[in-house]
């Protein structure tokens, strides 16, 4: 029998399998997408190296026994959400900046928008695999942290206890509470959801990036120097909006920075919780509202881009 | 050419964010987040890493690494190198009351003491020089740690103890005690102290027997050994009539 | 009058080159008709906007003038491909994912969902014969298996109009092949394919019209066996002819005004050959 013959013989298409007519926002296409970015970027070796290092530098901080507990729960936190905040800031800028030269140098770009997938929904799910990827990491982290912080916790207890064994009870009291209020703060969560945020906001805006940038690396060194350049935009806003004898261009230059940079600064909330400072309310919701903002317009920028770029 | 249409929406969007983000950063200065200002000043404070640290919103890391290594100094008596130290991570850190608290405690108690004890230095006089420095620097720690954590009990408690300790200054631990005593989570045992070293201080005795007497007044969880004891001696150099006085039963030690 | 499957109008397509005078035109003011059912194929040597015209049909890229439509609606818009099925040049899916994986991937982005697409996958892999391979990773997979999954993944939705960009290119003989009669195969159902190519004597064995394009210019179009026949000349093919017959027939024509330009023993192609010899070497190494 010829392979013509065999051909033949194949059975029918079932016309009940057709696909559903098309509709221009699909959730299902754009989860589709979003899974697949998912495995795609968990199977990179620069995640499992930058993961792991990250959970030694949270475990290494078990070997500060030699300090007091106030200062080894400082140097565990500031440690640990230090880790996390390098990591997942990391993690946004490589896994994305990479994520549509890829897919074009690939021409799988070709295959995925040739079906009646818009371009919009393709980036959309592009950065929600990220996103997903920065919460699943910093979960991941957060609970290495917040256990090593149990055990040193639980350490410090039973120390204090020891040291204390004979003394009158408000005393034992009064220092169980000490050892436990310098260890866990519930105001550690908000901390590090808003790490989570400025990681995602570094991955929308290294997105948008590489919808005009010519290579990767082009991304990523703009990415540090607008990292840098962020961290400084309160800076040039409070000059800008203040020093009224400066020359015209450098009023220009404060005003371009100021409106074109994010603030990252205000995304540096875990300092302050860490030194114990309270975290408002206001503050918090403030802070997740501009981190929202700044993902959202950034997301759009990049399909806007995205939109008119020739494949 | 779309790209250039972002950007310019970026910067449109600009003037959309910014009454956000001055709010948030006055929000910030209201709970007394304090940053870290950007100037060549601080640049030459805390050398480049620490700048590149501050600039990159890692200075908490830094300002540990400085503190491990300012640890492994206090161990080898490195009292200059440790003074270094703590400068820049006070600078990198300024809301951290442990680092100016152990700055404070390292240059005021541990360094005056070894200079105290400085054995390749014979004149006594010089000795107290160094230890009184020593002191001094503790203490301006302590003040600038105040400035920048305005709203926070510890580090005047800890200024008042250096007062006691050190320079044996009744009144201005009173002082600081009682400024401590005045900030949300302070201790109760702070307006107790204040009214102790009050009761030290030539001519405030009439003061401070009445701040000890509201406190005694305000039931038995105040009416601590301590306290009886500074009441009655008071009472004894104030001429307190006998009605006025506290029960004598009050003199029982309490074990 | 029933639309087109693929209509282009004018098409012109310039690239500008950054900091030079002279940009590159691509494609230059072609028109092309392809009707349904149709196996139409798009030929040129490289560089000459075939790719370029298969990325404009698919809104890939946009034309700098003119305007191409699918079944008579706009290409340009993203409703417009529920009706194309692509298969582009050297395709590349995940090396990660398995030949299952990867349908249900693509088969989801096209809606379907559950058993739907369960069966419809199921159907696939055993069309394309990679119904054994399902669970294997793609990076395992050789280049001809590769280029199956990739039609598979191109027929995922049902699509009545195929367009296939070099198909058969890098692809042994036997893939090339199997490639060609999954062609046929979609023709004989009333699907449109539209391929292109630089291989022609494979595009001579399935096509049923062919562009020339050279430069960005259709250049030649039509029917194949009108574009290739030649006119003035007759071929018969005898199988078991006597000597006696042969020089009967030249004595004939010998008579009359037409010429006998050849005499040869028909050949067989060495493509065939190939296969042939392939396939007695396979059986004999089972056989051991």
């Amino acid at each position: 029998m010829t392979n013509r013959e065999n051909a033949s013989t194949l059975q029918q298409f079932d016309a009940s399998t057709r696909a559903k007519r098309y509709r221009a926002l699909s959730l299902s296409r754009i989860l589709a997408i979003t899974r697949n970015t998912l495995i795609e970027l968990t199977r990179q070796k620069v995640f499992y190296v930058l993961l792991v290092f990250a959970l030694l530098l949270i475990g290494s901080s078990i070997f500060m026994a030699q300090f007091s507990f106030q200062q080894e729960f400082q140097i565990l936190k500031d440690v640990s959400l230090g880790a996390i905040s390098i990591f997942t800031s990391l993690l946004a800028i490589v896994a994305t900046a990479r994520l549509l030269p890829q897919d074009m140098e690939d021409r799988i770009v070709y295959t995925i928008l040739a079906k009646p997938v818009p371009r919009f929904d393709y980036v959309v799910g592009k950065i929600a695999g990220v996103l997903l990827l920065l919460a699943i990491s910093t979960l991941v982290m957060g609970a290495a942290f917040l256990i090593v912080l149990y055990m040193r916790e639980q350490a410090a207890l039973h120390a204090t206890m020891r040291q204390l064994s004979g003394a009158p009870p408000d005393q034992l009291a009064d220092a169980l509470r000490a050892v436990r209020s310098s260890a866990f703060d519930a105001d550690l969560f908000p901390g590090i959801a808003i790490i989570y945020l400025k990681a995602c906001l570094l991955a929308a805006l290294t997105l948008f990036v590489s919808t005009f940038a010519t290579s990767t690396i082009f991304t990523v060194v703009v990415m540090a120097f607008i990292y840098f350049i962020g961290h400084l935009q309160a800076t040039a806003r409070e000059y800008w909006l203040q020093e009224h004898g400066s020359a015209l261009i450098t009023r220009v230059f404060l005003a371009v920075v100021t409106l074109l940079f994010p603030d990252l600064q205000a995304f540096n909330l875990v300092d302050y919780i860490v030194a114990g400072t309270a975290i408002s309310l206001a503050v918090f919701a403030k802070t997740a509202v501009l981190g929202i903002f700044y993902t959202t317009i950034y997301t759009l920028l990049a399909a806007f881009v995205f939109y008119g770029k020739e494949l | 050419m779309r790209a250039v249409v972002a950007l310019a929406v970026l910067i449109g969007l600009g003037f959309l964010k910014l009454p956000i983000e001055r709010n948030l950063a006055a929000l910030h200065r209201q709970e007394h987040f304090r940053g870290v200002e950007f100037n060549l000043d601080l640049r030459e404070k805390i050398g480049q890493l620490g700048f590149i640290a501050a600039l990159s919103g890692f200075r908490a890391i830094v300002a540990d690494a400085l503190y491990i290594q300012a640890h492994a100094a206090w161990e080898n008596t490195e009292w200059g190198r440790m003074l270094l130290l703590f400068r820049h991570i006070t600078t990198l850190q300024p809301r951290v009351l442990l680092f100016w608290d152990t700055a404070a405690w390292h240059m005021a108690w541990n360094a005056s003491v070894a200079a105290m004890n400085d054995q390749k230095q014979p004149r006594l006089a010089l000795r107290v020089k160094a230890q009184r420095e020593y002191f001094a620097l503790g203490r301006d720690f302590l003040e600038r740690g105040i400035k920048n954590n305005p709203d926070r009990p510890d580090l005047y408690e800890a200024l008042a103890r250096l007062y006691k300790e050190k320079y044996k200054d009744h009144e201005r631990a009173a002082e600081y005690y009682a400024k401590a005593a005045t900030l949300p989570g302070a201790p109760t045992f702070d307006r107790r102290f204040s009214a102790y070293e009050l009761s030290y201080c030539e001519g405030r005795e009439r003061e401070a027997y009445e701040r000890l007497r509201g406190l005694y007044d305000e039931g038995p969880q105040e009416r601590l050994p301590t306290l009886i004891k500074r009441l009655k001696f008071l009472e004894e150099k104030l001429g307190i009539p006998e009605t006025q006085r506290i029960p004598d039963k009050e003199n029982k030690t309490v074990k | 009058m029933t639309n087109p499957a693929v209509a282009v109008h004018g098409l012109t397509k310039i690239f500008p080159v950054p900091f030079h005078r002279q940009s590159i035109v691509a494609v230059k003011d072609l028109n092309l008709r392809i009707d349904p059912g149709e196996v139409y194929g798009l030929l040129g040597p490289n560089g000459s906007g075939k790719s370029t015209t298969l990325k404009i049909i698919l809104g890939l890229v946009s034309p700098t003038r003119g305007r191409t439509e699918i079944f008579g609606g706009d290409s340009r818009l993203v409703e417009s491909r529920e009706a194309v099925g692509f298969l582009p040049e050297n395709p590349y899916f995940q090396k990660f994912l398995t030949g299952e994986e990867t349908l249900h991937f693509f088969g989801r982005l096209c809606g379907l969902r559950g058993a739907a697409l369960k069966n419809r996958v199921n159907e696939l892999l055993r069309l394309v014969r990679l119904d054994r391979a399902r669970n294997r990773r793609l990076g395992t997979y050789s280049k001809g298996m590769l280029q199956r999954i990739g039609l598979a993944q191109a027929l995922i939705h049902d699509p009545r109009l195929v367009v296939l960009d070099e198909p058969t290119a890098g692809v042994d003989p036997a893939g090339s092949r199997e490639i060609r009669d999954l062609i046929l195969n979609l023709k004989e159902r009333g699907i449109t394919v539209l391929l292109s190519s630089h291989l022609l004597a494979q595009a001579q064995e399935i096509c049923d019209r062919v562009g020339i394009l050279a430069d960005g210019v259709l250049v030649r179009e039509g029917h194949l066996q009108e574009l290739i026949a030649i006119e003035n000349q007759t071929e018969l093919v005898v199988a078991d002819a006597s000597d006696e017959l042969v020089r009967d027939i030249e004595s004939l024509l010998s008579r009359s005004n037409a010429k006998l330009i050849a005499r040869r023993k028909s050949t067989t192609t060495l493509e065939r050959l190939f296969l042939e010899a392939t396939k007695n070497d396979e059986g004999m190494t089972k056989q051991k």
